[in-house]
């Protein structure tokens, strides 16, 4: 049986919950890729980021995109918040632990809002600013048990240091994905295996999104021949650089996204190829 | 604008044309009637071929879409097709904030119901099309969208009906998309159903 592996793209959204300046937006600003500026959190309510992060499993390579929704924590602003809300799949619930009160409303007002809008859904508990808090506060320990109770990984960070910051998102991450599985490990046989057959299996894919078999098989063999690919006995590093070649023709007669994905995929394939 | 020169420039040439005839026909004194009546033919069959090939030639003409984003109605992109390199634009946070904004003007104009079909700013317009489980939104910058809306109605349609049932709970696998793409290209390039 030959060993095989499963490449994922999962896209997942995320929203970010808990009282009016807790440092929900702090402890993101870090760590994600944000494009729009703060202020449209307090002009629509709203504002997203994104991280990227990649898991491995069994058989499994997946490359999670999490889309953060940092929503504006004044609980009055209900109806947008659930519009928000909507189609979320896991939750990242902060509590100021310099503030007590903030903490002790993620028990009392915000879980039950998510429960009440999108159901049971994987979350993790962060208390920020832990540097502002003493080891073993009160608010601490409330955090902690309400972690327990609830089930969801409990975190003390802090976004002026970074501390645990990373470490959250990647065990919401790991949650995000539990239920994931490699799913073709029938069809694990008919993977193409060696770089010869990651070559063939490209050239057939190749023709195929490209439409005309005859205009086709002329781009390949230019490309190859470009980059000195020996169909017999190719070498990584030539196969790789006739891929460029290729993606460049699809960006003509497909789309640049396409081709773009198309690239990734077959390099992909080209670096995991035996031989 | 580009196209919106090219059109009236017809329209001129159409009327130049039409006039130049008619004086030919009309003003001009011909020696008997059967001439006057060979340029008067001439002049109305040269002029409604004119009005036939400018009806036929903005029919034909599509409406370029510069960018299409395809994605879930809680504001997921499913995917991208753009004719312009954008290198600080994340398609990704983009849609997510396209559906905040139509979230925020949904719940602003509750009275009103509906969704938020269009929104236009300086030169581009944004169409957007909603189904139970999939939003559609075109950014153009050209003119005569009637048909475009129209089209965006009909993929909107079949992708639902494609994969209205994956969506719905969608659990983030792109490859649950497979085909869309040939959808999705049709109505870029103008040519759907």
């Amino acid at each position: 049986m030959r060993s095989w592996m499963e490449l994922k793209e999962l896209l997942k959204k995320v929203v970010l919950l808990g009282d009016g300046a807790v440092g929900k937006t702090s402890l993101t600003a870090r760590y994600v890729v944000n494009k729009f500026d703060d202020k449209y959190i307090a002009t629509i309510g709203t504002k997203v980021s994104k991280k990227d992060m990649q898991l491995t499993k069994p058989n499994l390579i997946i490359n999670l995109r999490l889309m953060i929704w940092d929503i504006l924590g004044q609980k009055e602003y209900s109806k947008i918040r659930t519009a928000s809300l909507s189609g979320a799949q896991g939750v990242i619930l902060v509590g100021d632990l310099s503030r007590p009160e903030t903490v002790k409303s993620l028990e009392s007002f915000w879980i039950p809002e998510i429960e009440s809008s999108v159901g049971k859904i994987p979350a993790v508990l962060i208390g920020n600013k832990h540097d502002l808090a003493g080891k073993g506060s009160e608010t601490v320990e409330t955090l902690e048990s309400m972690g327990e109770r609830f089930g969801y990984p409990t975190f003390l960070a802090s976004a002026k240091t970074g501390e645990n910051v990373e470490e959250a998102f990647a065990v919401l991450g790991e949650l995000l994905v539990a239920d994931v599985v490699a799913s073709r490990p029938k069809g694990a046989e008919e993977l193409p295996q060696t770089l010869s057959e990651v070559v063939d299996f490209i050239i057939q894919d190749f023709c195929a999104q490209y439409g005309d078999l005859e205009k086709a098989m002329l781009i390949v063999q230019h490309q190859f021949e470009e980059a000195g690919v020996d169909i017999r006995k190719p070498t990584r590093d030539a196969v790789l650089q006739a891929l460029e070649g290729l993606a460049k023709a699809e960006e003509l007669s497909l789309t640049k996204t396409v081709a773009a994905v198309n690239l990734e995929e077959r390099q992909r394939l080209i670096i995991l190829a035996k031989g | 604008m580009q196209r919106d020169v090219k059109i009236e420039t017809l329209i001129l040439l159409s009327v130049c044309v039409f006039v130049a005839l008619a004086v030919t026909a009309f003003v001009l004194p011909f020696e008997d009637t059967e001439t006057r009546i060979f340029f008067v033919g001439l002049a109305v069959a040269l002029a409604s071929i004119n009005v036939f090939g400018f009806i036929m030639v903005w029919h034909s003409s599509p409406t370029i879409i510069d960018e299409i984003f395809l994605m879930t109605p809680d504001g997921r992109l499913l995917k991208h097709y753009t004719r312009r390199l954008k290198p600080d634009q994340d398609e990704d946070i983009l849609a997510g904030m396209l559906t905040a904004v139509q979230n925020f003007i949904k719940e602003s104009f509750e009275e009103a119901g509906g969704k938020l079909k269009e929104i236009r700013f300086e030169n581009y317009d944004i169409f957007i099309s909603h189904s139970k489980s999939v939003v559609i939104a075109a950014i153009i910058s050209t003119k005569k969208p009637e048909k475009l809306r129209t089209q965006m109605k009909l993929v909107t349609e079949d992708i639902e009906k494609q994969y209205g049932h994956k969506l719905l709970n969608w659990g983030g696998d792109k490859s649950d998309l497979v085909g869309v793409d040939s959808l999705m290209k049709k109505l870029l390039a103008g040519k759907y159903r």
